[in-house]
This record gives structure tokens, sequence and C-alpha cells, in this order.
């Protein structure tokens, strides 16, 4: 059927990309803007989804999963305040193993909790620093002391078992 | 004339909202809070709608 359109000019034109117009091309005006407004909130929504399923998935209990345990060293390889990086539980998620006394080791994922750039271990100084801003973590415990970060590192679990250490899992944040 | 730019000032109120709910879902997400990812990220969701439905109704007003 053909469309009258032709025969109204203007005619009431709306749709959603009202201001791409080649002859208007720089002009944007106030519905334009709108329109541009609302497709951003759109934006927002759809991003939200991959958000909210991972949570939801997390929630069922299906990502709380038991990984392999993962041999990260031998004791003899790693003496007294020397760190040793490893990745757990992924092949791509960077984490660190500290060993603080004859018996104390601490394991952490490295990445940043503000941009995550990679953590490092400061023997001379104790503390634990991400090179970026300078944001620095207890290595007691894996808080953030100064800098940037608001989140302590995630911790992971470690177990020493005939003479070398294993990553055992991921530690939740306590509630 | 005096309500010409009620639509673009709802749009923009909720353009904020949308990036302090982003900005609150991405933190719960790495706290491990799922059930609060979940809330915001339903506003997110919610606000769209919303923002459609202002512009539907303001795209009118004499500019
Ligand atoms: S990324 Fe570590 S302080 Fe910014």
């Amino acid at each position: 059927m053909p469309s009258d359109k032709n025969n109204k000019i203007p005619f009431n034109e709306d749709n959603y990309t009202h201001n791409i117009e080649r002859d208007n091309e720089r002009k944007l005006d106030r519905r334009g803007f709108m329109k541009t407004l609302v497709g951003a909130a759109g934006v927002f929504a759809i991003s939200s989804l991959p958000w909210g399923a991972i949570a939801a998935k997390e929630l069922m209990g299906l990502g709380e999963k038991e990984y392999p345990h993962k041999k990260i060293t031998n004791v003899s390889g790693l003496p007294i305040g020397d760190a040793v990086e490893f990745k757990f539980p992924g092949d791509h998620d960077d984490a660190i193993l500290i060993r603080l006394s004859e018996t104390k080791y601490v394991a952490y994922q490295n990445a940043c909790t503000h941009l995550r750039c990679p953590v490092f271990w400061v023997k001379e100084e104790g503390e634990m620093i991400c090179p970026c801003h300078h944001g620095k973590f207890d290595v007691e415990t894996g808080a953030p002391t100064a800098g940037p970060p608001r989140r302590p590192l995630p911790e992971i679990q470690v177990k020493v078992e005939n003479g070398a250490v294993y990553a055992v899992r991921v530690k939740r944040y306590e509630v | 004339m005096k309500f010409k730019y009620i639509g673009v000032a709802l749009l923009c109120a909720f353009l904020m909202m949308n990036i302090v709910f982003t900005q609150f879902m991405v933190h719960q997400f790495y706290y491990e809070n799922y059930i609060n990812v979940l809330i915001f990220g339903g506003l997110n969701i919610v606000v769209f709608p919303l923002a459609l439905f202002t512009y539907k109704k303001t795209k009118n007003e004499k500019a």
C-alpha cells in the first residue's frame, strides 16, 4: 500500500533515529537529545543483566563449586619472608602466596581491589603494595590500609602437605 | 513554556540514577552481596521503561 507520507510535508516523523539526518547532521534538537538519554537508560538496563545473572547463579549456589586443590610450591623453595605468584582458581586469576613464618602462610588473589593492578609483596616494609596508585594492604588480613582500595583482597585458603603448599579454595567475605 | 525542559530534566535525573545504581551494583558484586546486586540491577532495568514513558509523555511540549 503506498504511504501518503509524501503528500504531507513535513510529515509527522517520529522514529528512534530522528536525529540522524544528513541535512542536519550537526544539529541535536531537544527531542533528539531526549532520545539519546532514553537510549542511554536502555544501555544501562541491558548491561545490568550479566551482573544480575551471575549474582543469581551465585545465590543458587552454583558458584560454590570446589576447585581441585592446586600445588603452589614446595616448602623448601620458599624461604620465610618470600612470596611466590601463582594462578588460582582459574588460569587467569593471579594470586600471591607469602610465607610469614615457619608455619604461617597467607595467600590472596592479588588483583588490586581498586582497578585490578597486580599487588606485590614488599618484604622490607612488610606490606603488600599496588604499584598503580600506591594502594597498600595488610599482609595478615588482606584489608586495605592506604590508598584508593576499599575492599580487602580475597583470601585463599592454603594447606601444607608433604612438604608442599596447596591452594584449597577462595574464602568468601564474611557478611 | 515554563515546563519546556521538564522532560529533559527528568531524563537526566533517570540517567543519574542509572549511574548511581550501576556503581552500587558493581561494588556490591565484588563484596559478594548478591542480593543487593539483584536489587540494584533490577532498579536499573526498571528505570528504562520509566525513561521511555517520560519521553513519550513530554516529547510534544512546544519546543
Ligand atoms: S589499582 Fe591498585 S591502587 Fe589503583
